[in-house]
């Protein structure tokens, strides 16, 4: 009897050594060739033809090659996939002749076939694809001319179209993978051409890559022809508080969306170094509910953005790395901030229009209300990026001229679609990154899929298609865009905050660290490790 | 007297939580919701408790935070005392049958953790903080329900009930008058430790971010906030976390020295 | 049997509370606009959820018998995969953290009960008081912040205490390690009392030997079954101590499920948690009857 026991003493103290020893061997070290790269979001899904997660592109956009790539310096396209390409007078035809030598990651030969069917898997409808299907536009049929040549015909002119084609969403994978897994599995058994293959995903958990020594078709956009590293590690830290720790105690190498405040004390720091990258496309932003008083008033919305200080959010959730944006788009090809609408932060102003629109406060509760009805302005902010925070400071900001405010987080893009569903908001915020200003149709357009401020106008459809089908003149398409964004200032449909500055921060043994024009890829292929 | 010191400074600690919560409004350096100085500034003569990351005053949030919070806990611990007691005292006072299906039911719940239970509740009914309170209420009832059964069921075996019993007693008329007066105390006892679990369980809650609006002053949704500054403004979470342990740390001294008290 | 019984009812708490409080949970992917009302009546069809509430219900209870939790509302992906990926993460954080709960509960029982007159017997007495009552939120969130200036003095600590494993699991061993402490010592001071005990410090066998060869012994039997039990409560902890430690794991998997009102997901992780409560209570059982010979005799 008394053996049992000291056995059973013995056998739970050497079980918690084990563990102890375990624990500490599993952090050792890595080997000298793999790299530990953060994300900071776990998606719901990482197909890149089915789901819209910007994340997914992280790892995603070194599995892939594209028929064609954005060059980030000269906003130009370069041969990808494709050698060359030609557009058709009409702008109704590209014609796409392909490269002979790439093959999948598993043995598939690629050709025109394999472009057929990646189209169709997307633009199948049962697959639900919540990006890359609207990316395509009025893709009309697609015609295999010879085994290495294929035309895409559109039933529009459509400007966007190599844009898109550019972007991870669309990038070519194995049609031997996608048939054999459905579309439920295939994200776990990912199959493309690019630099590195997807070897393992466990949701919240990792993502590895491992180097695709086969790779012989890099585009021009990348330095290196074959990568360097063996194997990337991808990690999730969603909690932003814990990324500058796991920087600093060597868990990671590298990752994006530091707090501001670690990203300063970082860049001081002799072992790391700091790359803020701006991202292309829509500012943080918080569309205006026109369809339910009081925003449904242009006045009660000036007066609404002239109450928000925001170069003060700016400054107190992103420090110094980003300046108030003032306008609904941004990239390097399209600069739309204009000056002359500018609605600056004046509490008296905006005051001011309330009272002129009848919102008094006489009743003395410190609430404005007009009819007797107080003045309730409900906000629903998405959970990622700093919006709640920011939309805190839009609150506080709002009670000071007098409304009630009631603040609701979504803890998803499920749950803020179905806020948006029901349509009980006054502000909401979403927005979405890209390279091409046809985002905004879909935001602005009457019958937009994300048309969240209700804003109806012919005139404004019209200018949006005009500026989608001018495919052969980019400074006219660019003066149409300049045209749109006074419009919507104008009209005060949204309160936008800021353009996206994305602070990475790597260890300073990892070197050749840049991006694609997206902004949130990473050229993996060009990364080496110093010892 | 030695012995009681812990359970004076727990009441003093109590006292002035309650003192706080009541004055809030006088006391506090303003709106919980609106920016009043430079974000993060450390504790100082303006900011006793400094201010958090988007420039609000930690002092003024923790005392209206001081209103929520054990309101919340209250609220909670008065649903389970309901529940869990009503369903305690009928199983205590008619055996048979009920007795043992609602003891059955209590034992099958309690396989779930009171937590667990709890999240269960919030995963049914969407989070937001009445939630929280109706949840927190449900999960720690099944729990209570058996602690009551017992209490209840010592004074059924004493001699006047079943005196009254025998001269013909109904049940209900046993149970409204010997055994819930003569149970009170020891169920108060039993409510004070329970209390420290709701309010566990109402701050840990929160503090997964399942109260729904960010901005809310509540001690729990603070601590969670402020862990993103542990290194550049560590009294973000210390002050909230230090205010839920003491509160905690408090009431179980308490609830401890009630029990002691009975004994003696 | 009665254990059995016990997690069956767990279980169908589980599917009513949610099928009932939470109502259809496919009209809510309507609401949101990501389906169409006819992929909602396929959807519901194919889930079966057209079906009468017992039908439904024996299904649930057919499908749990084999492992089939249902698929969930946003990727479709079987529940029981999704479970099973999160499983390993969370079962090494609460068996390390188990691990240590018993080895800080023994050290600190032994302490609070050797030295009991002592400052040192009452500071154990007193942390493990302090263990039961403090939060894992706020204990992890301290920890952390040791954590950070620790490793400014010692970079090396990285590789020792892994912040990923070893500081979450001592966090959650820590809060369960008051529950044991107090056994342990209660056990000890007792049978420090017990006639035999006498008889062997009458034989001048030394206190220190006479308390941890033969006082711990009878102290043993209830500490064991009480870690057995404290098991099922840590996987409670580990919800909270995932989340300070962004660690993967069940906890997580609850926390967003909840948050984004992907039932399914919620359903399994707490079923799953009634089944390993109700083991928890058999192995407890079956431990105190091996370790404790009277029970033995007796049965």
């Amino acid at each position: 009897m008394k053996s049992r026991i000291q056995s059973l003493t013995l056998i739970t103290l050497v079980f918690s050594f084990l563990f102890l020893s375990i624990a500490a061997c599993s952090t050792g070290p890595e080997e000298p060739s793999t790299l530990i790269y953060g994300l900071t979001l776990a998606p719901t899904g990482i197909d890149p033809h089915l789901n819209a997660s910007s994340e997914l592109g992280i790892p995603l956009h070194s599995v892939y090659d594209t028929l064609v790539f954005l060059n980030p310096d000269t906003g130009k396209f370069v041969p990808g996939l494709a050698d060359n390409w030609t557009i058709s007078p009409d702008g109704l035809t590209y014609t796409f002749t392909l490269r002979r030598d790439v093959i999948f990651h598993d043995g598939t030969p690629f050709n025109a076939q394999a472009v057929l069917a990646n189209l169709d898997r997307i633009r199948d409808p049962d697959n639900h694809s919540q990006k890359a299907v609207f990316m395509l536009g009025p893709l009309e049929e697609v015609e295999i001319i010879d085994d290495y040549t294929v035309a895409i015909h559109l039933s529009e002119p459509y400007a966007p179209l190599l844009d898109s084609l550019s972007d991870v969403y669309l990038g070519m994978a194995s049609p031997t993978a996608f048939e054999t897994w459905g579309p439920a599995e295939y994200q776990f058994h990912q199959v493309g051409t690019g630099p590195y293959r997807l070897v393992e995903y466990i949701p919240n958990d990792r993502l590895t890559l491992d180097r695709n020594p086969d790779y012989a078709w890099a585009p021009s956009i990348y330095l290196q022809p074959q990568a360097d590293i063996e194997n990337i590690i991808f990690r999730f830290y969603e909690d932003s508080s814990t990324r500058a720790l796991a920087l600093e105690s060597g868990e990671i190498d590298i990752i994006g969306e530091v707090p501001p405040h670690d990203a300063t004390r970082l860049s001081v720091d002799a072992d790391f170094t700091l790359y803020p990258v701006s991202i292309p496309g829509q500012p943080m932003q918080f569309f205006f509910n026109t369809q339910l008083p009081p925003t449904d008033d242009a006045i009660v919305r000036r007066a609404l953005i002239h109450a928000v200080d925001r170069s003060y959010a700016v400054n107190t959730v992103f420090g110094v790395y980003s300046v108030v944006a003032h306008s609904p788009f941004s990239a390097s090809a399209f600069n739309l901030e204009s000056q002359d609408l500018i609605l600056d932060y004046d509490p008296t102003r905006a005051e001011a229009l309330l009272e002129a629109t009848g919102w008094t406060a006489e009743d003395g509760d410190g609430i404005r209300s007009k009819n007797n009805i107080p003045l309730e302005l409900r906000i629903v902010s998405p959970p990622w990026g700093s919006n709640s925070e920011i939309a805190q400071l839009i609150r506080a900001d709002w009670e000071t001229i007098g409304a009630r405010v009631i603040l609701e987080v979504a803890p998803g893009f499920g749950p803020l679609k179905q806020a948006q569903t029901q349509g009980e908001y006054h502000a909401i915020g979403i927005n979405f990154f890209g390279t091409d200003p046809d985002l905004l149709r879909s935001f602005f357009s009457s019958n937009g899929l994300y048309n969240w401020t209700g804003f109806a106008d012919p005139e404004q459809d019209q200018l949006l298609l005009q500026a989608a089908q001018t495919s052969l003149d980019p400074e006219e398409r660019l003066r149409l865009y300049q045209q749109f964004v006074s419009d919507v200032q104008e009209e005060a449909l949204l309160l936008p905050i800021r353009f996206y500055v994305n602070l990475i921060v790597a260890n300073k043994r990892v070197e050749g660290l840049h991006f694609s024009a997206q902004g949130w890829y990473p050229i993996l292929i060009d990364l080496r490790i110093t010892h | 007297m030695r012995r009681d010191l812990p359970a004076l400074l727990s009441a003093v600690w109590l006292f002035i939580v309650c003192m706080v919560s009541i004055t809030a409004p006088m006391i506090s350096n303003g709106s919980p919701y609106q920016p009043v100085a430079e974000p993060l500034t450390p504790p100082s003569q303006h900011n006793i408790l400094g201010t958090d990351a988007l420039g609000r005053d930690v002092w003024t949030r923790m005392v209206y935070g001081a209103r929520l919070n054990p309101g919340a806990s209250l609220l909670a611990t008065a649903i389970t005392v309901v529940i869990g007691g009503f369903s305690g005292l009928i199983a205590a006072s008619i055996s048979g049958w009920l007795d043992r299906t609602i003891m059955w039911i209590t034992n099958a719940m309690l396989a779930i953790p009171g937590l667990l239970l709890a999240m269960l509740f919030v995963a049914a009914m969407g989070p937001g903080l009445p939630t929280v309170i109706l949840a927190v209420g449900f999960g720690g009832a099944p729990g209570f329900a058996r602690l009551a059964r017992t209490i209840f069921h010592q004074f059924r075996e004493r001699g006047y009930v079943t005196a009254a019993v025998a001269l013909g007693a109904g049940r209900s008329w046993v149970a409204q008058h010997h055994i819930l007066p003569n149970a009170q105390s020891q169920l108060l006892s039993l409510a004070t430790t329970h209390f420290a679990w709701a309010f566990m369980g109402t701050t840990t809650l929160t503090f997964l971010g399942l109260a729904g609006d960010p901005s809310i002053p509540e001690w729990g949704a603070m601590l969670n906030t402020g862990r993103a500054h542990l290194i550049d403004a560590p009294w973000l979470a210390l002050f909230p976390g230090l205010a839920i342990s003491l509160t905690i740390l408090a009431v179980q001294s308490l609830g401890a020295r009630l029990a002691n008290s009975e004994d003696d | 049997m009665e254990g059995l019984l016990t997690a069956w009812a767990a279980v169908s708490l589980t599917f009513f509370a949610l099928r009932v409080v939470a109502g259809d949970p496919v009209a809510s992917l309507l609401s949101q606009g990501l389906a169409s009302p006819e992929q909602v009546e396929s959807l519901r069809r194919s889930l079966g959820l057209d079906a009468p509430l017992l039908i439904q219900y024996l299904r649930f209870l057919r499908g749990f018998l084999r492992g089939d939790l249902g698929v969930s509302l946003y990727t479709g992906r079987p529940v029981s995969v999704v479970i099973a990926e999160q499983l390993p993460a969370t079962i090494v954080l609460a068996l390390t953290g188990l691990s240590l709960a018993i080895f800080f509960g023994l050290c600190l029982g032994v302490t609070a009960a050797w030295k009991e007159h002592s400052a040192a017997g009452r500071l154990a007495a007193r942390v493990a008081g302090l263990a039961t009552a403090l939060p894992v939120a706020f204990t992890g969130v301290i920890s952390l912040l040791l954590y950070r200036y620790i490793l400014q003095f010692f970079p090396s600590i990285s590789i020792i205490a892994s912040r990923r494993l070893l500081l979450p699991a001592t966090v959650l061993g820590f809060a369960s390690a008051g529950a044991i402490a107090r056994v342990v010592q209660a056990g000890l001071v007792e049978s420090m009392r017990s006639p035999y005990m006498l008889a062997a410090r009458a034989r001048g066998i030394g206190r220190g030997v006479r308390l941890l060869w033969h006082a711990l012994r009878p102290a043993l039997p209830p500490a064991t079954s009480l870690s057995a039990l404290e098991a099922a409560y840590l996987f409670a902890g580990t919800v909270v101590t995932e989340t300070v430690f962004s660690r993967p794991g069940l906890g997580r998997l609850l926390v967003n499920s909840i948050l984004q009102g992907d039932y399914p997901i919620a359903q399994g992780v707490v079923a799953l948690a009634a089944l390993f409560y109700t083991a928890s209570h058999i192995i407890a059982d079956i431990l105190a009857f091996l370790i404790d010979p009277r029970l033995r005799r007796t049965a």
